[in-house]
């Protein structure tokens, strides 16, 4: 798992690369914290590269999604690949987190 | 206790030559351990047998046994196996200090010795062995807990099987860890209608255990027979949402009538049934739309699909644990084999198709060990 992080124009970008699961789980919620501390209001997770997804990788995201909306700030997941994309919709995630087709779209739903 | 207390410790000090012998001893007298002696290297094996000191420290060149065939004869019996041998000899050598060290010694002092230095070195190794035993010991009593955990889950899941009319059932439950937090239950209700529930919560071993105690306690204490979905979805994830987060728990709920092999199916981020028609002969993942997992946010609305089953039909409900059971080579079981393991052989047994699901699943992951819990519940109507 590699996780990446920029910040333009007050989004904190962070890609994911690799597989989000039990093993990655605690260094990915360990980056999400730190980013939310430092009061972080608008956060993108950029998934193109994410090629698996356990439930303890969905419960980060749903850290990272809950906590955003408690500090009411925006968050968005972009560029699902079809095998991230099913788990979604299996799971029902996708009915409690904004999910954008590309970067470009989850930059314009937040911004 | 990983103070410098060695009172109760004990040294073995091994040496051919009484006055290197008194030298040592008179030595590590100040550190207050108590002290064993070996003229040789036969008797310092007894010694070590018998008396399990802590720590021993070794001459290399003895008449009889020298000391690289006592350590390796130490090192090969379980009971002497992990106390700690420092060489002290003469021999500065490398090549012998490396052949001590790959003999297991945790440590080589050169003749003549430093006094302080012998001292030093004593304490560091009775350190670091009671601070290794410490940790063993502490690793024992965790596992003992989570054990003693797993078995108090294991008595939450029904004893026994309900006997029904027209449907036979089996199941398989394991824990990846100890204790897990797959769980299946089953209502029994008025008018020959039965509650089948399979649910997940997520992550392993402790504290999934009690997020999957929670929903047993739930699904137990629901205040009417649990004959609608969408309701008993509801009332499960009221009370998740006060205690999971951030965690949470999938579940899939199905009644089914079986006077009129009628079912109901909830789905809260859980994977559908697969459901095998036999009019067919094949099984196919039952779409039914659902909600998220339990215990993240209160529902709106909670749909809930119909089905009938016919005579042979099959219907199996299942975690993640299954289809997302990995091989070596880091490949998903998936549910396209599962669905396939479903339409086996049409005189099978529930209890027997389980079997083969499961040897199938074992023989993919080719000795990779599940990393999440299994469970799967299979029905088939007669």
């Amino acid at each position: 798992m590699e996780i990446s992080q920029k910040e333009e124009n007050g989004i904190v970008f962070l890609a994911f690369k690799g597989r989000l699961d039990g093993k990655s789980a605690p260094e990915a919620e360990q980056t999400v914290k730190n980013i939310l501390e430092d009061g972080n209001t608008r956060l993108l997770f950029d998934l193109e590269l994410l090629e698996y997804l356990s439930s303890a990788g969905l419960r980060v995201i749903l850290g990272a999604a809950k906590e955003m909306k408690r500090q009411d700030g925006k968050f968005v997941l972009c560029s699902l690949n079809a095998y991230v994309k099913e788990v979604f919709e299996v799971s029902g995630f996708g009915a409690i987190i904004p999910i954008a087709e590309s970067v470009e779209a989850g930059i314009k739903e937040i911004a | 206790m990983s103070d410098n207390n060695n009172e109760n410790e004990a040294l073995l000090l091994v040496d051919d030559n009484p006055t290197n012998l008194q030298v040592l001893y008179q030595t590590l007298e100040t550190t207050g351990c108590k002290l064993l002696v070996a003229k040789n290297g036969e008797t310092a094996l007894s010694i070590a047998q018998k008396a399990a000191p802590d720590l021993i420290l070794l001459d290399i060149m003895m008449p009889g046994i020298d000391g690289f065939e006592v350590c390796r004869r130490l090192k090969v019996n379980p009971d002497t196996a992990n106390i700690p041998v420092i060489f002290l000899s003469a021999l500065t050598d490398t090549k012998d200090k490396v052949q001590g060290l790959q003999l297991g010694a945790v440590d080589y002092v050169s003749k003549p010795f430093q006094p302080d230095e012998v001292i030093a070195r004593v304490n560091t190794h009775l350190t670091i062995h009671r601070l290794k035993r410490e940790v063993e010991q502490k690793k024992d009593a965790l596992e003992d807990e989570l054990e003693a955990a797993s078995d108090v889950q294991r008595r939450l899941l029904p004893k026994n099987l309900p006997e029904i009319a027209g449907l036979k059932l089996a199941v398989h439950y394991e824990t990846s860890l100890y204790a897990g937090g797959d769980y299946y239950d089953i209502a029994q209700m008025a008018d020959n209608q039965w509650g089948f529930l399979v649910a997940d919560a997520e992550g392993h071993s402790a504290p999934a255990a009690v997020m999957m105690a929670m929903t047993c306690a739930l699904f137990r204490s629901y205040p009417q027979p649990p004959a609608e979905p969408a309701e008993l979805l509801y009332f499960l994830n009221e009370h998740l949402c006060k205690v999971a987060d951030p965690s949470f728990v999938t579940a899939l709920y199905v009644v089914y009538d079986a006077n009129h092999h009628t079912l109901k199916i909830g789905r809260a981020g859980h994977p559908p049934p697969m459901i095998y028609r036999s009019s067919e002969k094949k099984a196919i993942e039952y779409p039914c739309g659902g909600v998220f997992p339990l215990g993240i946010d209160p529902y709106e609305q909670v749909p809930v699909t119909e089905a009938e089953l016919q005579p042979g039909d099959r219907i199996l409900m299942y975690t993640d644990g299954i289809t997302e059971r990995f091989s070596m080579d880091g490949k998903t079981y998936g549910e396209e084999r599962l669905l396939r393991q479903l339409e086996g052989d049409p005189g099978s047994q529930p209890q027997e198709m389980l079997a083969a699901i499961m040897k199938d699943v074992n023989k993919f992951a080719n000795g990779r060990p599940a990393d999440d819990d299994q469970a799967l519940l299979l029905a088939i109507v007669e």
